[in-house]
This record gives structure tokens, sequence and C-alpha cells, in this order.
């Protein structure tokens, strides 16, 4: 493809509305960082010191030696990962068969699935503990996994997306003879890699920084996720700045791997040849 | 084509089923609530729960702190949402193009402020707002501005507010509208160039036209999303000073698990579910329409 | 064959007899929930053949997690509980009343300071026993109040008042003292009152609100903001506390070490004092206590639990392990104790300190204070306006 011409002002301009936006988004994240490695004495100083003059390690040692988070982590990884896996298919299936199914009642589920959307979530907290105390799911992995699977943000996304897929490629295909399955499969989800990745990004990374829920599904500290862990460990200093953004760094740099990772599939790369030829 | 009910259910079945016991069953049980006085008495023996009719629709009418955090809360949505749109679009539109440089910097720092830890940014946000040595007043100072008390003033207390749920929503807006820009085909933009179509031309006449699916989902969600107002309020003020930043949410948590008027706070998310229900159903009427 | 199966059965008994472990299950919070299994490593050398489980709670979460707890009945057999939360929780009905557990125990509300009893009392039972207390006092920087003329910590209304003001004159930016104007403050506004001679409700719970003592610690509270003397809108307290913008504060025990923790560069330049007389010089006692929950199969086991923490040996030891400061009276007269000049304010404190009224409604109450009295601090209403609105909220509170 060609490159369009652009004017070097454009890019100078365009350039710099972008770094504006990006230095305001990383302020906050830096001074998380750098707080990490400061001695009591030195969080407070004005004005700000964004590089510590006696850095220091102290607040990692002391959160490293005091708990095991071997367990925690693994947890985390497990629910994390089963949550996305789960959500994605069961969400971008749904959202298939909102886009391009027609059948009776479709925009009233629809539309009852959003609705779940507009209760604020502390008032389902209490009925869906007794649920799952109900089903048996307290201290279990399906306790964890399961509320967060059903997720009507992620059904809603995936239908909005799939909508903009052309049906001149899902009838051709069904004139063929496939199956829905297949279509689903070998058409949808490959086209959606976008949209799939960004539900992944959020989901995955809203479940891992989940912190409430675990807490009240864990009977026992071995059903703890790192965030848990973190924040009871951090907790006990109090208002000690630097153990608790020591923590938060714990927490937050495997999603930040995780999304570096994932962010490769934002590559532009549908060409819909399908339709070209 | 023939309803094929085997595979509609087979496609929307899972996904129907952990909703109704993880949302839609709990849901029905706190409207219900609202139609019944349960309060902190009634936790452990649901016996002591009266059905009591509209009673908590009446009191909540006139209660003077409702108003207030409604007032604010659509005070929030209203300037918050074209604010919160027009960055984040301009943000993925300059990042989809090819000339753009640094693009995976640019969208991981986007992605931050979604992980970071909220109690660090209620910290570095309380700071910028200082009204003797934080950032932004400084930053005004440079053009002669005297920067306000911005958490200390009812009148400034809100915009502060406001740009904090701004900050957080624009990166993760971003991120959604730059997967919904990755679907419009090359070629549209190829065929219009060869038609000589300004860049304008072409964002007006493909980009915005495109986009409308992922269009109608951000601004439904920011609805539903902003009139649920309640971490940043909970972070930054706790809803004062003077209840300037009171919002619904935060209204209905105090009553709900602090109080634990669970009830009256039920009767508070049935008002906000009738409210944004009614503003989604608008929104997705006009989307139908266009 | 009937004898063989007999013997099996005999051993298998004794076999679950001897060898069967009893679990207690405890939740606790933030510091004590780390530090506790020290005490439980002793408890169970002490008494073989329990375990102690203990789960530690963040304190930003415990509300939420407690609250799903009593809802779902999914509870431990004991815990450790906020005073004021005693209110709320206990009229859920999930704490087991313990005055016959204390008639064959050495454990008798004498043991403990009288406003730190008040709130393990319940609708006339006792729902808790006190693990640790805390009371907040005056912190002051010795060296900035000896600039405006004060070699001693201001001990009156009028010396609190009068300092502030000399201190809030050394420039812009200075302030005399910080005191909290928005969010929940009831807790920290409360002494005032207490200190005028003011009180929410009478022996006939009726609401006082509008005697001319509350009123009147409304409008000293509010003055200093009036005048500019406590600032409104950001700083942080370390910050200001060091730089002595903001050299006069009231806290709790925790920030002792906190300080000494944060700002090591003032060392030696502050102090601890009572709280300021108007008729009294009375503040507020909180901390937690530990209840017994009533769905608990091991109940005399959670007894002897509490026992053992209230025992004064082990209050002791708790105190050096994380410094809190001790329920037992007693235990104040051990040198470790008694000879720490911080302590010994707080000790002294302790003695002229209350909880606010221990009704399940108070937080509602808190916030109606706040509300009310931050609309005084706004110069929205007058405090005698004020007072009267704010008795109208409380009566429809607690009818």
């Amino acid at each position: 493809m060609r490159k369009r011409r652009t004017s070097l002002l454009q890019e100078v301009t365009v350039h710099g509305f972008l770094f504006v936006m990006a230095a305001a988004m990383i302020l906050p994240f830096l001074w998380m960082i750098s707080t990490s490695f400061k001695t009591p004495a030195e969080i407070f100083v004005l004005p700000p010191r964004w590089i510590p003059e006696e850095p220091t390690i102290g607040n990692y040692k002391e959160l490293f030696s005091s708990i095991n988070f071997g367990r925690p982590f693994m947890n985390t990884v497990i629910v994390a990962s089963s949550i996305t896996f789960l959500s994605l298919l069961i969400s971008s299936m749904a959202g298939y068969a909102f886009a391009k199914f027609r059948f009776k009642g479709r925009d009233k589920v629809f539309f009852l699935i959003l609705a779940t959307l507009m209760v604020p979530g502390q008032m389902t907290m209490i009925p869906v503990f007794l649920l799952l105390r109900q089903l048996g799911l307290l201290n279990t992995y399906a306790g964890l996994i399961l509320p967060g699977v059903a997720s009507a943000f992620n059904i809603f996304f995936m239908r909005q997306f799939i909508t903009t897929i052309p049906n001149e490629l899902i009838e051709a295909a069904r004139m063929d003879g496939a199956k829905e399955s297949f279509i689903y499969f070998r058409i949808i989800l490959p086209l959606s890699k976008p949209a799939l990745t960004t539900i992944a990004i959020f989901t995955f990374t809203g479940s891992w920084n989940s912190f409430l829920w675990p807490l009240i599904i864990a009977q026992d500290e071995s059903m703890y996720t790192l965030p848990v862990s973190v924040s009871v460990l951090a907790g006990q200093y109090g208002e000690n700045l630097g153990i608790q953004m020591a923590g938060s760094c714990i927490v937050i740099l495997p999603i930040i791997a995780f999304f570096l990772f994932a962010q490769r599939y934002f590559i532009k790369g549908i060409a819909l040849t399908g339709l070209k030829g | 084509m023939k309803t094929n009910w085997v595979w509609v259910l087979t496609f929307i079945g899972p996904a129907l089923i952990l909703l109704m016991i993880f949302l839609i069953i709990p849901i029905f049980a706190s409207f219900y609530l609202s139609l019944t006085d349960f309060n902190v008495f009634a936790m452990t023996d649901w016996s002591r729960a009266r059905f009591v009719g509209l009673q908590n629709f009446v009191e909540l009418f006139k209660d003077e702190l409702f108003w207030k955090a409604l007032i604010n809360t659509f005070y929030c949505l209203v300037v918050a949402m074209p604010v919160t749109v027009a960055l984040s679009l301009t943000c993925a539109v300059l990042l989809n193009r090819e000339q753009t440089m640094f693009k995976s910097f640019f969208r991981t720092s986007f992605f931050l402020p979604f992980v970071t830890n909220t109690v660090a940014i209620a910290i570095v946000w309380s700071w910028l707002l200082n009204p003797g040595y934080g950032l932004i007043n400084w930053f005004l100072s440079l053009f002669g501005i005297k920067g306000p008390n911005w958490l200390g003033d009812p009148k400034w207390a809100m915009p502060a507010v406001i740009m904090l749920v701004v900050w957080k929503a624009v990166g993760y807006n971003t991120i959604l509208f730059l997967a919904g820009l990755q679907n419009i085909p090359d070629f549209l933009y190829e065929a219009a160039e060869l038609d000589g179509a300004t860049s304008w031309q072409r964002f007006w006449y493909i980009t915005l036209p495109m986009l409308k699916p992922t269009m109608v989902f951000v601004t439904t969600m920011m609805i539903i999303g902003y009139l649920q107002l309640f971490e940043e309020p909970y972070m930054l003020t706790q809803g004062g000073p003077l209840n300037s930043t009171l919002s619904i949410v935060l209204y209905l948590y105090r009553q709900g698990f602090k109080f634990f008027k669970l009830g009256y706070a039920s009767s508070i998310a049935v008002v906000l579910f009738l409210m944004i229900s009614a503003l989604t159903l608008l929104r997705l009427k006009l989307a139908e329409q266009e | 064959m009937k004898r063989s199966l007999l013997i099996i059965l005999l051993v298998f008994a004794l076999v679950t007899f001897s060898f069967a472990e009893r679990t207690l299950k405890i939740w606790a919070m933030g510091e004590e929930a780390k530090n506790l299994s020290i005490m439980v490593e002793k408890f169970m050398k002490e008494n073989p053949g329990v375990k102690v489980e203990v789960q530690a709670i963040p304190w930003s979460a415990a509300y939420d997690k407690i609250l799903t707890g009593i809802a779902g009945m999914q509870l431990p057999d004991l815990a450790q509980m906020g005073t004021t939360w005693m209110a709320p929780f206990g009229a859920m009905g999930v704490f087991e009343e313990l005055s016959s557990y204390m008639r064959n125990s050495f454990i008798s509300e004498d043991l403990f300071f009288e406003g730190s009893w008040q709130t393990v009392k319940l609708h006339g039972g006792v729902y808790g026993i006190p693990w640790y207390v805390d009371v907040r006092v005056m912190f002051y920087r010795t060296d900035v109040l000896k600039e405006v003329g004060y070699d001693h910590a201001p001990q009156t209304w009028e010396e609190l008042y009068d300092a502030a003001k000399k201190l809030a004159a050394r420039g812009e930016n200075m302030y005399g003292v910080s005191l909290l104007y928005t969010g929940v403050f009831g807790n920290e506004f409360m002494p005032f009152a207490w200190q005028a001679g003011g009180r929410i409700f009478d022996e006939k719970e009726k609401v006082r609100v509008t005697d001319p003592e509350f009123v009147e610690a409304i409008e000293y509270y509010a003055r200093f903001f009036w005048e500019g003397l406590a600032p409104i809108g950001g700083g942080n307290l370390f910050q200001d506390f060091a730089s002595g913008a903001v050299p006069i504060f009231f806290s709790g025990p925790w920030m002792v070490s906190m300080i000494d923790q944060q700002t090591p560069e003032i060392k030696g330049k502050w102090s601890v004092a009572l709280m300021p007389r108007k008729k009294a010089r009375t503040s507020f006692v909180g901390g937690s206590n530990w209840v017994i929950f009533n769905t608990s199969k091991n109940k005399d086991l959670a007894w002897k639990f509490i026992e053992f923490m209230t025992k004064p040996e082990n209050q002791l030891e708790w105190y050096k392990i994380v410094g809190s400061l001790p329920a037992v009276k007693s235990v104040w007269e051990y040198p470790a104790l008694a000879i720490d000049p911080v302590m010994k304010v707080l000790g002294e404190q302790l003695k002229d300190a209350k909880s606010p009224p221990n009704i399940p409604q108070w937080e509602e109450i808190a916030n109606a204070i706040s509300r009310r009295v931050e609309e005084v601090i706004y110069k929205k209403r007058t405090p005698q306006k004020a007072a009267e609105l704010l008795k109208k909220d409380i009566e429809k509170i607690v009818k």
C-alpha cells in the first residue's frame, strides 16, 4: 500500500498531541514506580523527585520476605486465564448470534442482557454470594471463575463488531452448505481478531486486578489471589506508600507484559480478501 | 432464512444461562427488595423485612440528597461524554495512521490508567489538584491564572472529578475505537484517494460511517458507565465538599452498605436502572434511524 | 466376630478422641492478622490438640467480607471487630452473648477502660471483649509552637484558638491546626462536643444537639475554617507537619510510629498532649474487640482464646509485638508502658475518653453530623440553624 504524503507540520502536530496525551497517562504510573523505590523520608519531598536520590529495594524485600507469592500467583493465573478464555468463547458465540441470526425476540433478549449492565455491581454482591453457597462453590476455582465469565459488556462489544462483517461472506458460506459452527470458527473468529484481542485484554486485566470478589469467595488463604495477598500485606503498613506502591507494581507487572504480548494482534491485517475476489 | 432454533440456542445458550444465574436473578432479587423495608435487622432473618409497597420511592422523591446526587451525576455525564469521545476518537484515528511513529509506545501508555492501582491514582490526583503546590495550578499560573481550590471548593470539586473520569476513560475508549478502525477495509480509503478526497473528507465519509457500530457501543457504554459514577468521587472527595460530588451510586452505596438500608438502596437502584435503560433505548433507537 | 468388631470400634474411638484436632478459625485484619501467628503458636503450645487458623483480611475490604459472611452465614469461630462496627453487625444478631462465659472467668468489666467497655455493650448484653484500644490525642510541633510563644501544648480551647491564630499569622499558606471538613468526620468532631459538655442523646434518649453546649462546639470547630486557621483542600498531613505549615493535628497512637518512619527529620521536634479543655478534655476511644459468632461449634475454645489474649502478660507481649495500646488497665503499670512519655499521655487520655452511642444507626448519624457541620464551615447555615436541622435528621434516623 502506498504511503500518503503528509506535511512535516502535520506530523509534528500529530505526534505532539499524542505525546501530551501519553505523558498525562504515564505520569501516575511513573510516580508509582518511583515511589516504590523510595524510603519514607523521600516520598513527600517537594518538588517531587522522579528518580529517588537514595533508591532502595527495601520495599520489595519486605514484601517478598513475608509472603510466598507462588500460590496466589498461580491462583490468579488460573482464574484470569480461565475467565478470559471462557468469556471470549461464549461472548463471541452470543455476539455472532445476535449480530447475524434472525430470530423472534432477538432484540428483547439482547436488551435484557444489556440491562444487566445498568444495575450497580454492589446490588448483586450478596445475592450472588448466597447463590454460590447454595451451589457449593464457595472456596473453589469455579466460584472464582464463573461469575466473571458472564459479561454483558463482552457480548455487546462482540455483537457490534461482528455486525461490521459483510453478510455476503456468511451467505456465500451458507450457500456452499457450511454449518454455522464452521462459519463461526472459520470466518467469524479469524475476522474478529482485533475485537477478540481488545476484550481479551480488558477481561484479563479486569479479572487479574479483581480484589473484592476473590476475597469474599475465599474461605481460607490458600484460595487468595495476588491482589488479595498483596493488599493484606500492604495494608499492614498503613500509610507506608513505598510498600503499597511496590505491592501495586508486583500486581500489574504481569499485566503489562501480557498487554505487550497481546497488542501484536492489533496489527492491521484484515484484507477481507474473500470479498475482493 | 428460516430460524434454526438449535443453532440459536447453541450460540446464545451458555451466555444466557450464566447471565441468568449471576446477574438476572440477583437483579430481580434486589428489585424485590426495593418494595420492602429491608434493613440491618433483617440481614440474618429475612422474615423481619416487611413489604411496604412503593413507600421507599415516595421517600426517595422527597429526599433532598437524592436530587442533589441526581443533578451531580447528570452534570458529569453531560460534560464528560463529549469530551471523552472527542479525545479518544482523535487518539485512535491518529494511532491508526500509517505515518504515526512509536505506535506501540503510545498504545501501551494509553493502557496504563486502566491497570494502575486505584490507591496510586487517588494519591497522585489529589497531589496534582493541590491548590498550593499541585502541578495543575502551577501550570495555570504560567499563564497568569490563579487556579481554584479544586477539591475544597464546592464549585470546582465536580470539574476536578470529571477530569479524573475523562483521564481514566480516554485510553480505554481509544483502544475500543482502535479495534473498530482496524476493521475498516483499506480499499475503501484507497478508492477514495483515487477520487481525490481530502483526509478530512475521508474521515467524514468513510471512517465515521464505518465506525458507527463502535460509536454506538462506546456511547451506550458511556451512558451506562457515567450514570453509575462511583469510584472517582469515592476516591477523591467521598462526595464532598457540601455534597457537590455526591453521585447516585455513591449515595446508594452509603444507604445500602454503610447504613444497611438495603430496601431503600434498592429503590435507588431501580430508579437509576429506569433512567439508564430509557436513555440507552433512546440511544439505540437513534442508531437505528440514522 | 462381635468381639473383634467391638475392639475395632474401641480403637477407632480412642484414635478419634486422642488425635482429633479441633480447629479454631479466626478472622483478623491488617497488621494484627500477620503478627497474630506469634500468639497463636503460643496458644497451641498451651493447648495441644488445638489447631488455630487465622485468615488475614485487608482492612479496606473487611467490611464487605463480614457483611457477605453474615448474609450467607459463612463465618469463622471468632473475629476481630472494630469498635464502631460492633453495633451494626451486632444488630444482625450474629454475636454470641458473653455474660455467662464471664461468670466463670477472670474476665470482668473492671479490667478495662470505661470508654472501651462501652463498645462491647449492646442492648444490655455483653457481645465482645476488648482486645486493644486507640485514643485520639493532640500532636504538635514543639519548636514551631515555641516560635509563637508557646513552650507547652495548648491546654484549653482558648489557648488552642489563640495559638492557631498566631500560627496562621506567620504568613501565606501557614495554618494553625488540621481538622477534617469533608467526608464523614463524626468521630473527629464528637470530642469537641463532649469537651463542651454537649451530647447527642440524654438518658431518656431525647436528641440534645440543640443544647447551647453542642451548638458552641459546632461554632468553635467551624471558626478555625472561617478565619483560615485550618486548611481546606489539599495538603498532606505528614508533609505539612514536617514543614511546619500545619503544626497541630489530632490523631491516634498509630501516628507515632508513622511520623518516625515517614518524617524522621523532625525527630525530637514534636510531642503529644491531651485534648484541649473546655469543660472536660474528653477524647474519642476506638480500637478492636473480640467477638464470637453464634454459629460457631467451638465456642468454649473461642472463649479460651479470648481469655488467653486478655491475660495481662499476653497483652503486654502483644503491645511489644505491634505497639497497639492494651485494653487491660493493669498492663499500663508495667515499666514498658509507664516510663514511655508518649504512652503516658495516651494512658492519661484514655481515662477521659468516650465512644459514640453504640447503636446500629451511628454511621448514619455521623454522616448527618458531618453534613450539617460542613454547612456551617462553608457558611451556608448558622450553627444554631444547623443544629436544629441536625436534630430533625437524627430524630428521623432513630425513629
